[in-house]
């Protein structure tokens, strides 16, 4: 024991200071998105729209794709900030799972439709390697944005704290990038957007508890 | 506001936390039901689910003055809440010798963590999810300090040799210590005599010295290494 417990008591009340309170998670997540989507928005339109954009969005399935890779976006920003309020349950930080699950069985449908229309040569895989930087530049100002505000929480689980921070900054990404990034198969999405969202994720979480920890003892 | 509301309280002395003053504040007046009381008649066990819908409120109320800077209900709220995270961290920490650390974790972490209360909430799950995770914490940690200590039927005397040794030998070892000290800047001893030989903390010692943690990991690090040097010199 380092101090006396009633000394700790009389330190923590001895200076004690009003505080700013905590948004809630969800008006929080909402001011977010709005900044971010408009930020990625802002560098789609800098680094220049894909051509058939158009086209696309009267496929189905793409905007299928698109709906779910920005409701991914914002639910995974909600539920990491749900994640660092203590007392909230457990339940809010799976909620961006159903979106996300949607956004990869829409890639993997289109997949089956590239299959069913150009045979094997449908699902060649090739080398593209920008995918993996694109993502990430586009992530950043959102991922950096996000980090800063949940490090105002609880550091209750910062491994999936910072795992669901990661996906909203970079589902946003992966979503701006589908605005740019033209002449894309699905299997090429489905390997190099997701594989590089999912791959980011896992180094995201490695920072994890350095990121997010409480305050050191005597610091 | 907060602050004008809270100038208009007593001054309480040393041990607030434990007094209770008079207030306008019905939540804060000890003539209050629901103000708890140690002179308070035992509640009977049916009155057990109003008795802890009132604390709740109590405490709710409490932190949020707390968050507003009301030092005051802060100390109250503190004094309430610590023997019942003594009970809960005792029913699930089996060592006693180091219940009191835990609490004294969660209480700093309630601190650090009191503007993440959000008042429309309910108060206890919001204290017992900080409580659990520390209590988790503290678990992780000693877990991996275990497995880094290994357990012996008799503990040795030194390290050097099955003999203990003597008094002249003991001697010759603080010499060379002092020896390798006196060859270290006045940084580094210092580093050295604060953290090593009267064990204060990183940030005890920083308080001292008024120098940077990170300067003083250096020292000390540096220190160790050239009386490591100096000693196998000898």
């Amino acid at each position: 024991m380092i101090m006396d417990t009633e000394a700790l008591l009389r330190s923590l009340t001895g200076d004690l200071r009003p505080v700013r309170r905590l948004a809630p998670p969800v008006r929080r997540a909402m001011g977010w998105f709005a900044a971010s989507l408009a930020f990625a928005l802002y560098v789609a339109h800098v680094v220049g729209l894909r051509h058939d954009l158009p086209v696309l969005f009267t496929d189905g399935r793409f905007i299928i794709e698109f709906a779910a890779m920005l409701l991914t976006g914002l639910m995974a920003a909600a539920a990491a900030f749900c994640a660092g309020c203590p007392g909230r349950p457990l339940w809010e930080r799976f909620a961006p799972l159903p979106f996300a699950g949607l956004w990869i069985a829409s890639v993997v449908f289109g997949c089956w439709q590239d299959l069913m229309r150009s045979g094997a040569a449908g699902l060649a895989v090739t080398p593209d390697p920008i995918c993996l930087p694109t993502i990430l530049a586009l992530s950043t100002i959102p991922g950096a944005a996000i980090l800063v505000m949940i490090r105002r929480g609880a550091p209750l689980a910062p491994l999936s704290t910072t795992a669901l921070a990661a996906l909203a900054a970079l589902a946003l990404g992966a979503a701006a990038m589908r605005l740019t990034h033209d002449g894309d198969a699905n299997v090429m999405v489905l390997v190099w957007q997701v594989g590089s969202v999912a791959v980011l994720i896992c180094a995201a979480m490695l920072f994890g508890r350095r990121l997010l920890h409480w305050p050191e003892r005597h610091a | 506001m907060a602050q004008a509301a809270h100038r208009c309280l007593p001054r309480l002395g040393r041990d607030a936390p434990f007094g209770v003053a008079e207030s306008s504040n019905p939540l804060l007046d000890p003539r209050s039901p629901l103000v708890m009381s140690n002179q308070s008649p035992p509640i009977p066990p049916s009155a057990t689910a109003t008795s802890r819908q009132a604390s709740e409120e109590r405490w709710r109320e409490l932190m949020r003055s707390a968050q507003s800077g009301d030092a005051r209900a802060y100390s109250l709220l503190l004094a309430e809440l610590l023997p019942m995270l003594r009970r809960v961290v005792g029913h699930k920490w089996k060592n006693a010798n180091t219940v009191e650390d835990i609490v004294q974790e969660i209480l700093l972490s309630v601190h650090a963590v009191r503007h993440t209360y959000d008042s429309s909430r309910p108060f206890m799950p919001w204290l017992m999810t900080i409580a659990n995770r520390r209590i988790a914490d503290a678990a992780r940690y000693h877990a991996g300090r275990a497995a880094h200590e290994t357990t012996v039927d008799v503990m040795p005397e030194t390290f050097s040799g099955d003999q203990p040794k003597s008094t002249q030998d003991l001697n010759e070892t603080h010499d060379l210590l002092r020896q390798a000290l006196s060859i270290l800047p006045e940084s580094q001893r210092e580093a050295i005599e604060l953290m090593k030989l009267k064990e204060l903390t990183l940030a005890e010692t920083a308080k001292v010295t008024g120098k940077s943690i990170a300067s003083l990991k250096v020292s000390v690090h540096r220190a160790i290494k050239a009386m490591r040097a100096h000693l196998e010199r000898k």
